[in-house]
C-alpha cells in the first residue's frame, strides 16, 4: 500500500514545488524597491500604464539608469493597511516604500519608528527629479512629524467647495464666503429644489461613513468653530504639549459646535444615505448631477469631472474658497498622498531614488495632464498649460490661494491619531444617523479619550 | 417528493418558487455583466439605459496588461488545491469513517476547528512564518493557506459519504486480497466520484474566489483574481465596469466548470448500480 | 474447501486509518501551529505597534475587551447577523436542493444558475450589491424602491443597514448550502423512498424518516461551515457598509481587524481573535450534539 500512496504523494508534491518554482520571480541583477500603495491605474499611469501593471519605456529609462528594479504592489487601502501593518509587525522590511497618508499614517507610522526621517535625504541626495522649493510649503508641512519629514507627497488637496453656478443662478445665491451665509444658501437651495418638486437633486453632498472617512472634513468644521484644533485644551497638538499643559481632551467643549455643524447640515441637507457616503459616493453623487455644492475637499468634484457625462456639470461647476467659520477660520479639508520610506528597508539610497522620481516634477506633471486635476503640490504645475486651459487663470489662482491659505496642522499630530481619527468619523456617522445624540455622541468620545490618554500616561507627574 | 410522480399543479408551484429565486440570483449577475459594457457614468444613471452604445473600454483595459496573469495564477492555486485536498482529503475522510473510537470524533472535530479562526487573527502570524521561509508571493503561500480552508471542509463531506458506503463492499475487495490502499483507490473511490467530483468543484471554485489571504501573501508575481479585481477599487477611484468585466471574464470558466460538472453528478451512481 | 479469511499483512487493530490519516493531520497542524502559539502568547501581552515593548500583562486584554461596548454592541450585530443569514440560507437551500433532487425538467440549467453566485468572489458581490441599493445612484436603491413608493435608504437607515448585508450574504451562499444538501440528498438511495411509499407512508414521513436522518451529516457541515463562515465575514460588510451607520453593522470581523490594523493594538485583537473562537467551538459543539 504504502509504495502507491507514495507515488501519488511525492508527485503531488513534485508537481506543487514545480508550479511554485515557476511562480517565483525571475532573479533581478538591478535592486528591486518594493512599493505598496493603492489606486491603480490611477497612480503614475506614466509609469505602469493604465492598468498599472505595465512597464512603461520611461519607467524603464529610470530603472536602467539607476540601476532599480521598481515592483509596485497595489491593493485596496484596506488591504493595504493589512500588508503594511504585518510588514511593520514582522520588521521584515519587505516594503521599502509605503503608502502614507497626512491623517493617520504619517504620524502612527512617523511616531512608531517606523518611517526614515528624510531630511538628511533631501540635503545629501537632493537628486534631479524632486525640487522641494517648487512645492508648496503646506504640502511638505504636513508630512512632518515635530518638524522631521517623513514622506513626500504626490497628489495633495486643500479645501474648497464646489458649486454648480446655473443651480445658483436659478435661485439667484452666489458662494458663501462665511458659514451663515452657507446655511444660507443651502436653506434656498433646498426650499427651491423642493418646490419645484425636484427630489433627487440635494443641496450639498459629504461624507458621513464611519470610520476614518469623514473625519478630515469634520476636523475643519471644528476648527472653522472654534478658530483654533479644538481637541485638546488650548489647543494642544503633539504629545509633549499635551503632556506639559496636562490637556485633557475639549470633546464635550470646543470640539462640540463645529461636530453639531457637521451633523446638522449633513442631516437637513444632504442626501438620505449620507451616513454611509465615502469619497467614492461624493463623486458619484456629483457627477450624475445630484448635488449642487460639494465640500469641503473640493478634489471630489475634480474627479467627478472626469467621470460626468452631464452636460451641465461640466460646463457649470465652479471652485469657490471654504467659508470662514465663527471662530474666525476657514473650513479645512486638507491631505497629502505620500509615500514613505520603511525604516526596515535594506535598500533605502535607491528607495529615495525612486521616491523622488515618483514624487518629482515629471510625475506631477503627468498627473496633472492625465487626469486634469488642479490638486498638485508644484506651483510650476499647478500654473501648466494644461490646467488654465482647463479651468482659466482665475479659478487656478482661487485654488492656489485656498492651498496657500490652508492650515495644515489643524488636527493634533500624535501617535494614536489613527485611532482617533476612527472614532471621531464612526461617531459622525452614529450622530447623523440619529442613532444616538449628538451629545451622546461626544462624551462617549470624551470618556474614551480621556481614558486612552490617561491609560497612554500622558497626564502622569 | 422522493421519486413519485407529481401533478402538474404541484410542479407549477414548485418551478414558480425556483423561478423567483433564479430571479434574485440573476438580477446582480445580469446587471454586472451589462455594467461592463458601460462607461462610469453610463453605469449609475438612473433610470438604466436598457438599449445604449455598448464601450469595450473596460474589457480593452481588463485583457491588456498583466490582468491575464492574474487568471493564470487563480487557475494554477484552484487546480492544485483541487489535487492537494483530494488526496490528503480523500484518505483522511476515508480513515475517518473507519475509526470508531472516539479518538476519531475528537480529530475530526480537531480538524475542523482549523477552520474557525477568524482571519484577522491569523494575518500576522502566517505572514510572519511564510516570511521567514521565504516565501511570500509565490503560489505555493496561497496554496498552503488555502488548505486549511478547504481541507477541513473536503475531510467531513467526503467521510459522511465513505460512511454511508455499505461495508459489504470494502470486505468483499478484502475477502479478494485487496490492500487498503487499493481498496480504497479501485473499489470505493469510482463509487464516491459523484461526491468527489461535487467536492472538487466546491474547493475550485472556493480556492477560486479566496480573497484574504491571497491578498496578503502575494504581491505582483502571484496575484489571484479576486485580488486584482478589488485593488480596482481605491478610495479615490473606482472603476467600476473594469471591476464587473473582470468578473464577467472570470465567469466564464467558472460556468464552463459548474455546467459541465453538474451534468455528471446528476448522471452520478447510485447504490442500485452497485449493487 | 473453507473459506479462509485473509487479512492483509499490514492490518494491525486499527493503524491503517491512523497511516490514511497522518498526511492531512500533518500538514493541518504544520500550518495552524505556529499561529495559534501565536495568537494565545500574544492576547497575554501588550503590543500596540507604534510603541515600545511589549510587557506582559496577563488578562487584562480580556477585561479591557469583554467590558468594551464596541464589544457589546459587535456581540449583538455579529449575533444577529450570523444567526439570520445561517438559517435563512439554511432554509432556502434545503428548499431548493428538495425541489431540484427531482426529476423536474431543466433541473440541469436551474442548478447550474443557482450555483452561479458561488464564482463571483465575495468583495465583488458586495460592491454589487453596494452599487444596487444606493439610494442616490443605485438601479435598486434609487430607482426601482422609490418606483415602488419605498423612500428609505437600505444602507444608511440604521434599522434596514443590518438587512441589505444580510441579503447580500444570502446572495452569495445559498449556493453552498444548495450544493452539500443537493450532494447529501444524492447520496441516498430511491430504493428506500420506493419501499416506504410502498408501505404508504406520507410525504412528511418520508422527509423526516429517510431524507432528513440520511442528510444529517450533510446538515451539520453545511451549518457548521456556513457558521463558521458568516461569522466571519469581513470584505463584504466592509465593503457595503464599512460598519456603518455608525456601528450598526460592526460585526466581530470588522471589529477585530479596525483594533489590529487601523489602532495597531496586535494583543487586543488576538484576544478578541481566541474569544471569537472560543465562541465558534462552542456553537458548534453544541449543533453537533443537536443534530445527531
Amino acid at each position: 500500500m504504502s509504495k502507491n500512496l507514495l507515488k501519488v504523494v511525492g508527485l503531488t508534491v513534485s508537481l506543487a514545488l514545480v508550479i511554485s518554482l515557476m511562480s517565483l520571480p525571475a532573479g533581478a541583477a538591478k535592486t528591486g524597491i518594493r512599493v505598496l500603495v493603492f489606486a491603480q491605474g490611477f497612480a503614475w499611469p506614466e509609469l505602469f500604464g493604465s492598468t498599472g501593471v505595465d512597464e512603461t519605456e520611461r519607467l524603464k529609462q529610470f530603472e536602467e539608469k539607476e540601476g532599480v528594479d521598481v515592483r509596485i504592489e497595489w491593493g485596496d487601502e484596506t488591504a493595504i493597511r493589512q500588508k503594511v501593518a504585518a510588514d511593520f509587525a514582522a520588521r521584515t522590511g519587505r516594503y521599502d516604500l509605503v503608502l502614507v497618508g497626512t491623517d493617520g499614517g504619517v504620524q502612527t507610522y512617523g511616531y512608531g519608528g517606523f518611517l526614515e526621517p528624510l531630511d538628511k535625504y533631501l540635503e545629501l541626495y537632493p537628486g534631479e527629479y524632486f525640487d522641494p522649493q517648487d512645492v508648496y510649503p503646506q504640502f511638505l508641512d504636513a508630512n512632518q512629524v515635530e518638524g522631521v519629514l517623513y514622506a513626500l507627497p504626490y497628489y495633495s488637496f486643500g479645501a474648497g467647495i464646489m458649486y454648480r453656478k446655473d443651480i445658483f443662478d436659478k435661485y439667484g445665491l452666489t458662494s458663501p464666503k462665511t458659514t451663515d451665509e452657507l446655511y444660507q444658501v443651502l436653506e434656498a437651495l433646498k426650499s427651491g429644489l423642493r418646490g419645484e418638486g425636484i427630489t433627487d437633486v440635494y443641496p450639498v453632498t459629504m461624507r458621513g461613513a464611519p470610520g476614518e472617512e469623514p473625519t478630515l472634513d469634520v476636523a475643519g468644521f471644528v476648527y472653522a468653530w472654534a478658530g483654533y484644533p479644538a481637541w485638546f485644551e488650548g489647543g494642544a497638538m503633539t504629545p509633549d504639549q499635551i503632556k506639559e499643559k496636562k490637556a485633557m481632551p475639549i470633546f464635550t467643549g470646543d470640539f462640540a459646535p463645529g461636530f453639531g455643524a457637521f451633523v446638522e447640515i449633513c442631516q437637513k441637507y444632504g442626501p438620505p444615505g449620507i451616513s454611509t457616503h465615502t469619497w467614492v459616493d461624493m463623486m458619484n453623487i456629483y457627477a450624475m448631477g445630484k448635488a449642487a455644492i460639494l465640500m469641503p475637499s473640493a478634489i471630489n468634484a475634480y474627479a467627478a469631472l472626469g467621470v460626468t457625462e452631464d452636460e451641465q456639470v461640466k460646463k457649470y461647476t465652479r471652485f469657490a474658497k471654504s467659508p470662514t467659520g465663527s471662530g474666525g477660520k476657514q473650513i479645512q479639508s486638507f491631505w497629502t498622498f505620500s509615500l514613505g520610506i520603511n525604516k526596515d528597508s535594506r535598500h533605502k539610497k535607491e528607495a529615495w531614488k525612486v521616491l523622488t522620481f515618483l514624487m518629482g516634477k515629471e510625475s506631477m506633471q503627468a498627473f496633472a495632464e492625465r487626469t486634469q486635476w488642479p490638486n498638485v503640490t508644484m506651483k510650476s504645475v499647478l500654473y501648466s498649460d494644461v490646467l488654465i486651459k482647463r479651468y482659466g487663470l482665475e479659478e487656478i489662482k482661487l485654488n492656489e490661494e485656498s492651498i496657500l491659505e490652508a492650515e495644515p496642522f489643524y488636527f493634533p499630530y500624535i501617535p494614536e491619531l489613527n485611532e482617533y481619527m476612527d472614532r471621531v468619523g464612526t461617531a459622525t456617522s452614529e450622530a447623523i444617523a440619529k442613532t444616538k445624540p449628538v451629545e451622546a455622541v461626544l462624551s462617549g468620545l470624551q470618556t474614551w479619550a480621556l481614558e486612552t490618554m490617561l491609560r497612554a500616561g500622558y497626564y502622569q507627574k | 417528493m422522493y421519486g413519485q410522480k407529481y401533478s402538474n399543479l404541484k410542479k407549477l408551484v414548485l418551478y414558480a418558487i425556483v423561478f423567483t429565486y433564479l430571479v434574485f440570483v440573476l438580477f446582480p449577475l445580469i446587471w454586472l455583466v451589462q455594467s461592463s459594457f458601460k462607461s462610469m457614468y453610463q453605469a449609475l444613471k438612473i433610470p438604466p439605459a436598457l438599449i445604449w452604445r455598448p464601450t469595450f473600454e473596460a474589457y480593452q483595459k481588463a485583457l491588456g496588461g498583466g490582468m491575464l496573469r492574474a487568471f493564470l495564477n487563480s487557475a494554477i492555486v484552484s487546480l492544485s488545491n483541487v489535487v492537494l485536498v483530494l488526496v490528503l482529503g480523500v484518505s483522511a475522510g476515508y480513515a475517518l469513517a473507519n475509526l470508531k473510537t472516539k479518538a476519531s470524533q475528537n480529530i475530526g472535530f480537531w480538524i475542523l476547528t482549523v477552520r474557525m479562526a477568524p482571519a484577522f487573527g491569523i494575518i500576522v502570524p502566517l505572514y510572519i512564518i511564510l516570511r521567514s521561509f521565504r516565501l511570500v508571493d509565490t503560489i505555493f503561500a496561497v496554496m498552503v493557506a488555502h488548505l486549511t480552508i478547504n481541507l477541513p471542509l473536503a475531510i467531513w463531506l467526503l467521510k459522511s459519504y465513505f460512511e454511508e458506503i455499505p461495508s459489504e463492499l470494502a470486505e468483499a475487495a478484502i475477502v479478494d486480497g485487496a490492500t487498503r490502499t487499493q481498496i480504497l483507490l479501485y473499489v470505493l473511490v469510482p463509487v464516491a466520484a459523484p461526491m468527489i467530483v461535487a467536492v472538487s468543484a466546491l474547493i475550485f471554485l472556493l480556492s477560486w474566489n479566496e480573497f484574504l489571504f491571497a491578498f496578503v501573501l502575494t504581491s505582483e508575481a502571484a496575484r489571484t483574481v479576486p485580488v486584482l479585481v478589488a485593488s480596482l477599487a481605491g478610495t479615490m477611484r473606482f472603476d467600476w465596469p473594469l471591476m464587473c468585466a473582470l468578473s464577467t471574464l472570470a465567469l466564464i470558466p467558472a460556468f464552463v466548470l459548474v455546467v459541465y460538472l453538474q451534468r455528471y453528478i446528476v448522471r452520478g451512481l447510485t447504490f442500485g448500480a452497485v449493487k | 474447501m473453507g473459506v479462509r479469511v485473509y487479512w492483509p499483512p499490514e492490518e494491525n487493530k486499527l493503524s491503517w486509518q491512523y497511516k490514511f490519516l497522518l498526511p492531512a493531520l500533518l500538514v493541518l497542524l504544520s500550518i495552524v501551529a505556529f499561529p495559534t502559539f501565536f495568537l494565545f502568547y500574544v492576547s497575554f501581552h501588550e503590543w500596540v505597534l507604534f510603541k515600545r515593548g511589549m510587557p506582559f500583562i496577563g488578562f487584562e486584554n480580556f477585561s479591557r475587551v469583554l467590558t468594551s461596548s464596541e464589544f457589546l454592541q459587535s456581540l449583538k450585530v455579529s449575533v444577529m447577523y450570523t444567526f439570520s443569514t445561517t438559517t435563512l440560507t439554511f432554509i432556502l437551500g434545503l428548499g431548493l436542493a428538495l425541489i431540484l433532487n427531482e426529476q423536474l425538467k431543466g433541473r440541469g440549467i436551474m442548478r447550474t444558475l443557482i450555483a452561479l453566485p458561488l464564482v463571483i468572489p465575495p468583495v465583488v458581490a458586495g460592491f454589487a450589491w453596494k452599487f444596487a441599493l444606493n439610494r442616490e445612484v443605485g438601479v435598486i436603491g434609487a430607482f426601482i424602491l422609490p418606483a415602488m413608493g419605498f423612500m428609505k435608504s437600505l444602507l444608511a437607515d440604521p434599522s434596514l443597514a443590518l438587512s441589505s448585508i444580510i441579503l447580500a450574504d444570502i446572495w452569495s451562499k445559498t449556493s453552498l448550502m444548495f450544493l452539500i444538501l443537493l450532494a447529501g440528498l444524492q447520496a441516498v438511495s430511491p430504493d428506500l423512498y420506493e419501499a416506504a411509499r410502498i408501505d404508504g407512508a406520507s410525504s412528511w414521513q418520508l422527509f423526516s424518516h429517510i431524507t432528513f436522518p440520511s442528510i444529517k451529516p450533510a446538515i451539520i457541515i453545511a451549518l457548521i461551515i456556513r457558521f463558521i463562515d458568516a461569522f466571519n465575514v469581513f470584505d463584504a460588510i466592509f465593503v457595503m457598509t464599512s460598519g456603518g451607520p455608525g456601528t450598526a453593522t460592526q460585526t466581530f470581523p470588522l471589529l477585530g481587524w479596525k483594533i489590529g490594523f487601523l489602532y495597531f493594538n496586535l494583543g487586543e485583537a488576538a484576544t478578541l481573535a481566541i474569544i471569537m473562537l472560543i465562541m465558534t467551538i462552542g456553537v458548534s459543539i453544541f449543533l453537533i450534539r443537536r443534530i445527531t
